[in-house]
């Protein structure tokens, strides 16, 4: 099924500024005219005053508010733009958080003689942003009364309080009209009319998507009639991102920030837009906003976000109560509240919040919304569907909660009903691509087939499903009866499995988009991850992929999804590295110098390496040392302390005291000694890596010649990069013996590392070059136990092993292979050959299966060795079909034929 | 198809051979075109005498039944009869009509450079091309003959609806003329015939169906393993529908007579069909349960798997049985 998408609200082709034309109902155009035709000043000040006026706002208007709020405070009472200067001088105090000045200050140029009408809308503004709501629909009602110049933006703000307090039918009514002030009076609106307009129809949108486009003409004509005013431009920006347009998003944040780089409001929305494309430098600007302002609400609630993301309770919970002490009603700063309360695991406390946010709009669906994306965050996706369902029950046109309901249930496996929710959001908000990607992903299911076990359901591309489920279901019986024993718990069935085969469908799968940067993801019990033949993420070994993913699904299990990301994937690396040589990360030149260098984040913080890493390979470095941490428990206080950790979270300890309770230390201490294990344990790398670290960078550049290189290496042999560099020069010009004396030097300096640009694989080369296979062996085979994802290595590996007479060993290498590449029909061919030969006749099976599932020229010959495997291994009845299977297609296949009759001969008693 | 019945086994002899052509003889005509870039003119070169080698050492063809022109106007190579012009291929065709006897088979190979389209679909060689077009024309001279017309070029894919006929075997490696990317379809259609890896029913020959089904298997193997999008699709009719197939079964519509022929003449049924009667009824009762065999498939779908299977053995065994017999008396293990 083909989806077509909201798409863009500035699509190209579409006519976004179709008006619809009714008749004007409501506020007629006549009484309209009449408002607007109210002068906005009585009477014109002096020409002297005017430029004083003018020279004040382009202070603020560039961000001095300093100097802006002092030119305004200084124009006389008497002035004739004093009151102007007054309404500006409000919303300027207001701008940088001194609201009690802002409130004062509206409100004695309100109740003055000169003031009245024109400044009640913006007393009201600016009641509203401490929540004092009711004063300040009072404002807005006698703003509206005495036709004051800014009353249609008072009617837009009365409609906005209306829908803020559950009121949504009176607010629809409200905004629509809206449209017929646009319709009958478009020539003669000023920019803040236009807004208003805009704001309207935003609001509408709920109802009808297409009015997102009319807000935007709207828009487009307030900028046009005032480039000056930046509040339209950052509006603009605010409905581009909240339609998921970030792109459009971008320039109206940057050309307002072009102008003041210190609006709060922009720097927010800029803000937002960096942590939407996933882009750094959000939290520089959002520190930004808050120097300028330190009590925006709107800048404490998305830092409060990003803490919570960071698991930093603690500190999202200072900045919420700061935020709610500015504007008790804030609607965002309320539901994060409740949702603290309800990750703080205090259900009286979050009821307590939901209340008092409830209370304020019974139909807050966006209350719920954002407490199932919290939920679903920390990966409590039941919780999560739990909470989108009472948003829909709240707010049925809370597209945002359908979506999330139907996120999680898919999350949850629930398939069909996920869809279900998908649709409705989908023909909601048609500008949501990631409910429009899962979409279109669900209609590819139909692609894949379904199999079913006792344990778990997989779901697999049917290309590949005969394929894969030889392997996945072994694989995944001894993870879970090996996990199932180790945590002392069991995950309810069916655990669901759903390999992609597209790098981009598993992304949208994870994420809604297809960018992910993963092999796999754990939702619980539900499970996604590549298959081998996505390709685009380059080789990986899909094995212990599947492998981290099932222990993701016992640790989050385990602790009912407690456990902080760092432990749940240094747990599952750990797991990797237990199951078999070679799986998991081990270390690598980089993770040395970041060590070095102290950039690795200490284990009390170790969930910003994951959420908020520092430099680009940070994510990656925090993987392997959250799984050294694991390894280095299990090596103080054994495996048991690392399930006791889980059952500490599980009863709703923190971090701190799960510590304190298990390792016996409080995290600045554990922080300490884990960081002495560490340097101690990679002790000698480090030093090699450190030697002369600064001049090889420096050598690599001037080129030097390999004399030169051996030279200065044979006078450093503690210099790890210079052997190797020496190595490749001498390599390089054929001098073979030197060059493999370098090898075996850096070799022995850091031992561990298998990557592809280090000494063994170079060693191994040139031993095999040099006729001595034995040590070319060796060579891959430390490549090989700790380098899970280098097919060639592990190929060679075998080939060498066979040639040497080690028959078993050779096998070995070819089964770790085949977890990177299953595809290659002579790997499984040849491994079954040596499982013969070693007589382990269930894995010559297990291989010859691999063979006929994928779908070789000569299918009759593979199942005729099928059939033999399975003789061999004593099991007539699967012989008897497979060796059918062979003589369906190539009935006179004379190996077979005898076969069959050895099979019929020994069924006769 | 159906195999031929015992009835029709016996009455062989006094039949034309193109009912069972065994040891029917074999002309093959290969013709390569011009590479256009050196390393496209030694990898036809070397693909026409790897093919030319197999068809005469695996196949049995006598050299003298074996032509091969190519871009070269002159070259010591085995069976190399000179430059593929259009006037000394139209001379060599000739020649076969000539040597050609009613029941023969005859192959038409071309390797290269395809282009053009629908009747203009041509193979370039030196001088004028040699369109569709033109090889209709050159066909129509074999009328009591069996055809098979395989064309191994890229672009090749319109040459299939306006060659496609009865009793006649058409093959292209790809779908349409508008695949015209380097073709590797061909590479490993000889592969089929020189290598012993598309015998896939078993029976000891590789039949064009086979060699067909090798060579569009391995051909999508080879652009997956590359990882590139596949840009041939190779194509084949012989029911004379002028509408190929890229799966043919050869159970049923497309494959059905491309599954029979064979460039070989079949040692063993040669040697049955040439008087010996006990084999000769040994192979009637094998054909016979082959029959059975090709009905059941038929009615697979209709079966449980189980009672599908029971039967399968029930037939296979005997089958299995049968040939016990007919390899003893041969003198084979």
């Amino acid at each position: 099924m083909k989806r077509e998408a909201g798409g863009n609200v500035e699509a190209a082709g579409v006519p976004r500024t179709e008006w619809r034309r009714r008749a004007a109902r409501g506020v007629t155009a006549t009484s309209l005219a009449c408002l607007l035709a109210t002068p906005l000043f009585s009477a014109m000040g002096t020409r002297l005053a005017a430029q004083d006026l003018t020279d004040a706002r382009e202070l603020v208007r560039s961000g001095k508010y300093r100097e802006g709020i002092a030119a305004l405070s200084r124009i006389p009472r008497g002035d004739t733009t004093w009151l102007a200067a007054q309404r500006d001088l409000a919303r300027t105090l207001a701008l940088v958080g001194r609201y009690d000045q802002a409130e004062a200050t509206a409100r004695a140029a309100a109740a003055g003689p000169a003031g009245g009408a024109a400044m009640w809308n913006t007393l009201g503004e600016v009641l509203r942003e401490r929540g004092k709501l009711a004063a300040a629909e009072s404002a807005f009602v006698r703003a509206v009364l005495a036709h004051a110049p800014d009353s249609l933006t008072a009617r837009l703000n009365l409609a906005i309080l209306h829908h803020d307090a559950g009121e949504r039918a009176r607010a629809a009514r409200e905004f629509d009209r809206f449209i017929d002030v646009y319709n009958a009076n478009a020539g003669s609106l000023t920019s803040r009319e236009f807004m208003a307009v805009a704001i309207a129809c935003r609001y509408l949108g709920v109802d009808n998507p297409q009015l997102f486009k009319d807000a935007l003409k709207a828009f487009d004509r307030a900028i046009a009639l005032d480039g000056d005013d930046l509040d339209p431009r950052i509006a603009l920006g605010e409905l581009f991102l909240e339609k998921y347009s970030s792109n459009e998003a971008q320039p109206a944040f940057t050309g307002v920030l072009a102008a003041n780089p210190s609006h709060p409001r922009a720097l927010v929305g800029e803000a937002r837009r960096l942590i939407f494309d996933a882009q750094p430098g959000a939290d520089s600007l959002l520190a930004r906003a808050l120097e300028v302002n330190p009590d925006y609400v709107d800048g404490r609630v998305l830092r409060a976000r990003g803490l919570m993301d960071l698991e930093d309770y603690v500190a999202a919970q200072r900045e919420v109560d700061r935020a709610l002490a500015v504007n008790p009603a804030a609607r965002g700063a309320l539901a994060l509240a409740a949702a603290l309360r309800f990750l703080g695991g205090d259900p009286r406390g979050y009821d307590a919040a939901k209340q008092r946010a409830l209370a304020l709009d019974a139909h807050n669906g966006e209350f719920f919304a954002t407490m199932a994306e919290v939920a679903g965050r920390i990966r409590l996706y039941a919780a999560a569907a739990d909470f989108a369902k009472q948003g829909v029950a709240a707010d049925a046109k809370s597209w945002r909660s359908h979506a999330l309901l139907g996120m999680n249930l898919l999350r949850l496996g629930r398939i069909a009903e996920g869809k279900q929710s998908l649709e409705t959001a989908f023909a909601g908000d048609p500008y949501d691509l990631w409910t429009k990607n899962t979409l279109d992903l669900l209609d590819t299911f139909k692609n894949y087939d379904v199999i079913s076990t006792a344990k778990f359901q997989l779901m697999i591309e049917k290309s590949e499903s005969a394929l894969l489920s030889v392997y996945l279901t072994d694989l995944l019986e001894r993870a879970h009866a090996l996990f199932s024993a180790k945590y002392a718990y069991t995950p309810p069935p069916p655990v669901r499995i759903e390999v992609y085969r597209s790098q981009a469908d598993f992304s949208v799968r994870t994420v809604g988009l297809p960018e992910v940067g993963a092999l796999g993801v754990s939702f619980g019990t539900t499970l996604a991850f590549d298959s081998p033949a996505a390709k685009d993420a380059g080789p990986f070994n899909w094995g212990s992929v599947v492998w981290h993913e099932l222990a993701h699904t016992f640790t989050l299990g385990l602790t009912e999804n407690r456990v902080p990301r760092w432990l749940s994937e240094g747990l599952s690396v750990h797991e990797e590295h237990l199951a078999r040589p070679g799986w998991g990360a081990h270390v690598t030149v980089g993770f040395l110098d970041a060590l070095g260098a102290g950039r690795l984040a200490p284990v009390s913080r170790m969930n910003d390496g994951f959420m908020r890493p520092a430099y680009p390979e940070q994510v990656q470095h925090s993987y392997y040392e959250a799984s050294l941490f694991c390894d280095w428990v299990a090596k103080e206080w054994g495996e048991k302390a690392l399930v006791a950790m889980l059952n500490e979270y599980k009863a709703g300890r923190t971090t701190e005291q799960a510590f304190q309770a298990v390792l016996g230390a409080d995290p600045k201490a554990l922080d300490k000694r884990f960081d002495t294990w560490l340097k101690q344990r990679f002790a000698g790398p480090l030093a090699a890596l450190a030697v002369l670290a600064g001049d090889t960078a420096g050598l690599s550049r001037e080129g030097l010649p390999a004399e030169l290189l051996v030279s200065r290496a044979n006078a450093a042999p503690r210099s790890f990069r210079l052997q190797m560099m020496a190595g490749e020069a001498a390599a390089g010009r054929g001098d073979t013996a030197t060059a493999i004396a370098l090898f075996e030097r850096a070799r022995s300096l850091f031992p561990e590392y298998a990557g592809a640009d280090g000494p063994h694989g170079r060693l191994a080369h040139l031993y095999l070059a040099r006729g001595e296979r034995r040590k070319a062996a060796d060579a891959l085979t430390e490549i090989a136990v700790r380098n899970e994802s280098d097919f060639g290595a592990n190929v060679e590996l075998s080939r060498l092993r066979e040639q040497l007479g080690d028959t078993a060993k050779a096998a070995e290498a070819l089964e770790r292979a085949l977890y990177i590449n299953p595809f290659d029909i002579a790997l499984h061919q040849h491994l079954a050959d040596l499982y013969r030969a070693t007589g382990e006749k269930a894995k010559v099976v297990r291989e010859r299966r691999a063979v006929v599932a994928l779908a070789p020229v000569d299918i009759a010959e593979a199942h005729y060795r099928l059939a033999l495997a399975w003789h061999e291994a004593g099991d007539p009845k699967q012989a008897r079909a497979s060796v059918l299977r062979a003589l369906e297609d190539a009935p006179n296949f004379v190996p077979a034929q005898e076969l069959l009759l050895t099979i019929v001969e020994g069924r006769r008693p | 198809m159906r195999r031929a019945s015992l009835a029709a086994l016996v009455l062989l002899a006094a039949l034309p051979l193109r009912a069972l052509p065994l040891g029917a003889q074999t002309h093959v005509l290969i013709v390569s075109g011009l590479g256009g870039e050196t390393r496209y003119s030694a990898r036809f070169r070397a693909l026409s005498l790897r093919l030319s080698g197999a068809l005469h050492e695996r196949f049995g063809i006598p050299d003298a039944d074996i032509v091969w022109l190519g871009e070269d106007s002159a070259r010591a190579a085995p069976r190399y009869a000179g430059q593929s012009t259009k006037a000394n291929v139209e001379r060599a065709v000739e020649g076969v009509a000539a040597r050609a006897k009613a029941g023969a088979q005859i192959v038409f190979v071309l390797i290269g450079h395809g282009a053009g389209e629908g009747a203009d679909s041509r193979l370039s060689i030196p001088g004028p091309d040699l369109t569709a077009a033109d090889f209709e024309r050159l066909l129509a001279r074999f009328t009591a003959q069996r055809l098979a017309f395989v064309n191994l070029t890229s672009a090749s894919g319109d040459m299939l609806g306006q060659l496609s006929g009865a009793d006649r075997v058409v093959i292209t490696a790809t779908k349409t003329a508008l695949e015209r990317n380097e073709s590797h379809f061909g590479e490993f259609f000889v592969d089929a015939l020189a290598k012993d890896v598309a015998d896939t029913d078993k029976d000891g020959r590789v039949s064009l169906f086979e060699a067909f089904r090798y060579a569009a298997a391995e051909t999508k193997r080879h652009y997956e393993t590359e990882g590139h999008l596949q840009s041939e699709h190779a194509q084949l009719d012989d029911d004379g529908d002028k509408q190929g197939t890229g799966e043919p079964t050869g159970r049923g519509g497309d494959g059905m007579l491309a599954r029979r022929f064979f460039l070989d003449v079949g040692r063993y049924t040669a040697r049955a069909a040439l008087g010996d009667p006990r084999l000769a009824a040994l192979y009637a009762d094998r054909f016979a349960l082959e029959d059975q065999l090709d009905a059941l498939r038929r009615r697979k779908a209709q079966l449980t798997a189980e009672a599908y299977d029971d039967e399968l053995e029930r037939l296979l065994v005997a089958l299995a049985r049968k040939s016990r017999e007919i390899r003893a008396l041969e003198g084979r293990t």
